[in-house]
């Protein structure tokens, strides 16, 4: 097992000097010019040159490279060209909100779908379970702006149920009073697609042989379905978290947007408005890796759950 | 929802617990419930529902940016919304008549208006005793007093090339020695910060000369520029790196508290100076009398605390807004037409007492056309045809109607509204008249093809090639313009691309027809008719326009101060812009500045960045 962790953690060098040479691609020789941004309204060329000088962007490419590469090996990566905050920094103070969303939305969202999916699965072919599916392709096909819009008026303006927006200073007043809606909506938005993702999971497994032997041998429904059924399709339910995982470091760019929340998603965004490149490319590096090591975790939890599993 | 029989707080506190037990019990206990709307309050986001006093008693007003700041350092602040913020904390020599319209000059930190000596070229400037920085560490516990040293630095810190300075044209080859200073320092490799520079005279501590290169009247204009705030040198040297977090100037706030694109919390400087509101009616606008009776003879300066938050979304803006979570609102587009129907107050807004201040911003749109471009640019008369039947076929007023909605007026004259300069009674004569547009073609030789497009005298096809950003508003322009060249048989094509590699074309004169717009630096419309002059090319001359005549022109009024023999000038400019026609003259926007009934005195200024000081709020109206 430990060989295994250590092959899978040296595969990621090559693996990360093609994202590294990817990143430096589209940003530093595809990308925009930020210098001109930074300008100002009125700027000569000698003052241009002198902020592409003081950005470090007049340097050959190669340079350039050298610079990101170790960058990318100390996890330092400068200070914002906008804000001249700390990059490192940038994540410290923004990650806390996103992940007060992102973890207990993962967390709900999993449970939820879970046993809506086994409870649809276990009724497969009723009514119930074509209006649950009906419910969730109507529910997917709605965009989340309609959702963010429609559930900020409502719930919190119209009905006060929630602030309207804004973050606060304390862990609990954020997580219950200024998360909860942002929270809600995102499950909302999340549930229906992963409801009909796992059903399709568990209804792969439903119909083995095992199961109706399980059945033969009388057990009862629930231990059939949430220990027999729900252990075997419990792989591709991993993959499906473990997919999700990353997405964590990179908020949810709309809710954050729409409650003020001081997440990692909305800086990225005003990132990306400014071509703050060493806050993308810092953000690009993170969620790269966070991607392959969670997909080093999904093996391993793959072999947890099924002992037949090799990791080879 | 009247017939809900729950308090909102309650309802507040319940749906705070049902999310809470539902979801979280397994990480937290619900130690968080009931106490939602306990905790309403300033201090937790903008969720007060008790507006403008604070837990402490405090004077509160609650503003938002629809866009988040990036750092107060007045040489480095390239966007609005810090240079708001750096208005309120820093101080500058000159600053503008809270009412007076068009906006005018009075001192701020000077005892009086500069002596203008020399054919506008010395400016004697005297500050007034007494204007200290807010307290610091790097003062010690001695008061810091503002002084004409800190002038100098100040002005000197534009030529600091590791700043990125940003405002540096504002002073850029106008004060004697200034530049010297700046190229011996850059031989050198460090600046001198201590060398004399021939045109920053300090003649004692309170006393400045300033001699310019070349007359210029219009230079109190760059004396009250936000970028022209006086800092101190200590502060600059404790962060030589990081002053846009450090702020300490000498204004009435200073900031207390910065969690960034979270909230920004200023405070009132325990330094101030004080002083007393003491301005007259405009005699333009009715509500100034209402603003004098409530504020005249009241120390300036009455809130104790401004609250500024980031808020990005025009929905999520209104709403707080609506729900009281903010006292003042520059209305979002998106919702114009919802709280002024017809252009008057919404009946649920009136009643609430919200009264709304539209004013036209000091700025306008236009459309430019490549000098540069073999079609669209330059002097032949049909190439001038070519522009002007363009000019003459874009409908403005469909633009007003739909685009903006309602919310702007044609721009008619090349010195907009509110600025020196301005013709209120002008009428340009290239104005929407599409059959005239297409007579003008036919008559220099744009014959239609098969294809019923347009093609140049010589046969050859061409398009109207338009660089914009991919953006909703964007499209609608895209829209706009294909119906509008569409009638004229020229055949359209949008080019999209990021507003930064638009910029980098632009400054080489490699677009051929883009939008753009053009907001006030200062009043004067030197800052707008310098925009067609040749040598601005590669800076701030978009279209690479080239004129003699217009150089000319620009060149003399340049040297004037703003008055008739100016005046004079600026028509003969706006007549060889039209004859020339290198931009297709816009629109200028209206500002809806909603506000509270509990806010009293405001008005936004129309140049003014930060009206904090000569406003108040009234704590009973806002129990």
């Amino acid at each position: 097992m430990l060989a295994y962790i250590a092959r899978r953690l040296w595969q990621i060098i090559p693996t990360m000097l093609g994202v590294i040479l990817l990143i430096f691609f589209l940003f530093s020789v595809v990308g925009g010019d930020p210098a001109y941004l930074l300008a100002g309204k009125i700027s000569n060329p000698e003052q241009i040159a002198n902020i592409r000088k003081q950005l470090g962007i007049d340097e050959p490419y190669w340079m350039q490279l050298l610079i990101f590469i170790k960058q990318v090996v100390t996890f330092d990566f400068g200070s914002s060209w906008s804000t001249n905050e700390v990059v490192s920094q940038i994540f410290a103070t923004r990650l806390p909100a996103s992940l007060m969303i992102g973890i207990p939305l993962l967390i709900l969202e999993t449970i939820i779908a879970i046993t809506i999916a086994l409870a649809v699965a276990y009724v497969r072919g009723s009514f119930t379970d074509r209006a649950a599916m009906v419910t969730c392709t109507m529910a997917q096909s709605v965009s989340i702006l309609v959702y963010i819009i429609v559930f900020q008026y409502v719930l919190a303006y119209k009905w006060g149920l929630f602030p309207v927006q804004g973050w606060g200073n304390g862990f609990f007043e954020n997580l219950f009073k200024f998360a909860a809606l942002p929270i809600l909506i995102a499950l909302v938005v999340s549930l229906a697609p992963n409801i009909r993702l796992y059903r399709t999971f568990l209804l792969d497994e439903v119909n083995q042989d095992y199961v109706r032997t399980a059945r033969a041998k009388g057990l009862s429904e629930n231990r059939v379905m949430f220990v027999h059924v729900l252990r075997n399709a419990s792989i591709p339910i991993i993959t499906n978290l473990m997919i999700q995982l990353p997405g964590l470091l990179v908020g949810l760019f709309l809710i954050e947007r729409f409650f003020s929340v001081p997440g990692i998603g909305r800086e990225v965004i005003l990132a990306v408005e400014r071509s703050d490149f060493p806050v993308i490319k810092a953000v690009t590096v993170y969620v790269a890796l966070a991607t392959m090591l969670a997909n080093l975790a999904a093996d391993l939890l793959y072999k947890a759950v099924d002992p037949r599993v090799e990791l080879k | 929802m009247a017939n809900w029989p729950l308090t909102r707080e309650l309802r507040r506190g319940l749906a705070t617990c049902l999310i809470g037990a539902v979801g979280l019990s397994g990480l937290v206990g619900l130690s968080g419930c009931g106490d939602a709307s306990k905790k309403d309050g300033v201090s937790a986001g903008v969720t007060a529902v008790s507006p403008v006093k604070s837990p402490d008693g405090k004077k509160v007003v609650r503003l938002n940016f629809p866009v988040a700041e990036s750092g107060f350092d007045p040489v480095t602040a390239h966007d609005l919304y810090s240079s708001i913020v750096i208005d309120g904390i820093f101080d500058t020599i000159l600053t503008y008549d809270y009412l007076a319209q068009p906006a005018k000059l009075v001192p701020k930190i000077a005892t009086e208006m500069p002596l203008v000596e020399d054919n506008g070229q010395l400016w004697t400037i005297k500050l007034k005793k007494g204007v200290y920085f807010a307290p610091h560490e790097v003062f010690g516990s001695n008061k810091r007093e503002l002084t004409s040293k800190d002038v100098a630095y100040s002005f000197k810190r534009h030529y600091d090339d590791s700043l990125k300075p940003v405002w540096r044209f504002l002073t850029d080859g106008k004060i004697v020695g200034l530049n010297a200073w700046y190229d011996a320092g850059k031989k050198a490799g460090k600046l001198d910060w201590d060398a004399p520079v021939e045109g920053l005279q300090l003649v004692d501590p309170y006393t400045i000369k300033i001699v310019l290169t070349k007359p210029d009247y219009n230079f109190g204009y760059v004396l009250a520029h936000v970028a022209m705030s006086v800092v101190a040198r200590e502060v600059v040297e404790k962060y030589p790196n990081d002053v846009l977090s450090h702020p300490v100037g000498s204004s009435a706030y200073y900031l207390k508290e910065w969690v960034r694109g979270q909230r920004i919390i200023l405070e009132k400087n325990p330094n101030w100076r004080g002083g007393t509101w003491d301005f007259k009616p405009s005699g333009k606008d009715a509500y100034d009398e209402v603003i004098v009776k409530a504020m005249h003879g009241k120390p300036l300066a009455q809130i104790d605390r401004v609250e500024i938050y980031p808020i990005e979304e025009e929905q999520s803006r209104w709403l707080a807004f609506k729900n009281k979570q903010l006292d003042v609102l520059n209305m979002p587009s998106s919702f114009i037409k919802q709280a002024l129907p017809n252009g008057k107050m919404s009946p649920e807004l009136a009643a609430e007492g919200v009264r709304v201040q539209r004013l036209l911003d000091t700025e306008y749109t236009y459309t430019y056309f490549q000098w540069n471009d073999p079609i669209w640019g330059g002097n032949e008369l049909h190439k001038v045809a070519l522009r002007r039947a363009v000019a003459m076929a874009i409908n403005r007023e469909e633009e007003i109607e739909i685009i903006r909605k309602g919310n702007a007026v044609r721009a008619e004259f090349l010195v907009p509204p509110g600025v020196a300069g301005h013709k209120a009674e002008f009428t340009s004569s290239i104005t929407y008249n599409p059959p005239l547009a297409n007579a003008l073609l036919d008559k220099f030789g744009y014959k239609k093809g098969a294809d019923g497009f347009r093609n140049t005298p010589d046969g050859k096809p061409f398009t109207f090639k338009y660089t914009s950003t991919p953006t909703a508003i964007e499209r609608e322009f895209d829209e706009l313009y294909t119906k509008n060249l569409g009638a004229l048989g020229i055949r359209y094509e949008a080019e999209k691309e990021k507003f930064a590699d638009s910029i980098k074309r632009e400054k080489r004169c490699q677009i051929t027809t883009r939008g753009a717009a053009w907001i006030a630096d200062y009043p004067d419309g030197d800052n707008f008719m310098q925009l067609l002059y040749s040598k601005n090319i590669g800076e701030s001359n978009n279209g690479c326009y080239k004129s003699a005549t217009f150089d000319a022109l620009y060149e003399k009024s340049a040297q004037l101060p703003d008055g008739p023999e100016r005046d004079k000038l600026y028509m003969e400019m706006q007549k060889q812009f039209e004859a020339d026609t290198p931009w297709a003259l816009g629109v200028t926007r209206y500002r809806n500045q909603m506000v509270h009934p509990w806010v009293v005195g405001y008005k936004k200024h129309p140049i003014l960045l930060s009206e904090w000081m000569y406003f108040d709020v009234n704590m009973e109206k806002g129990k």
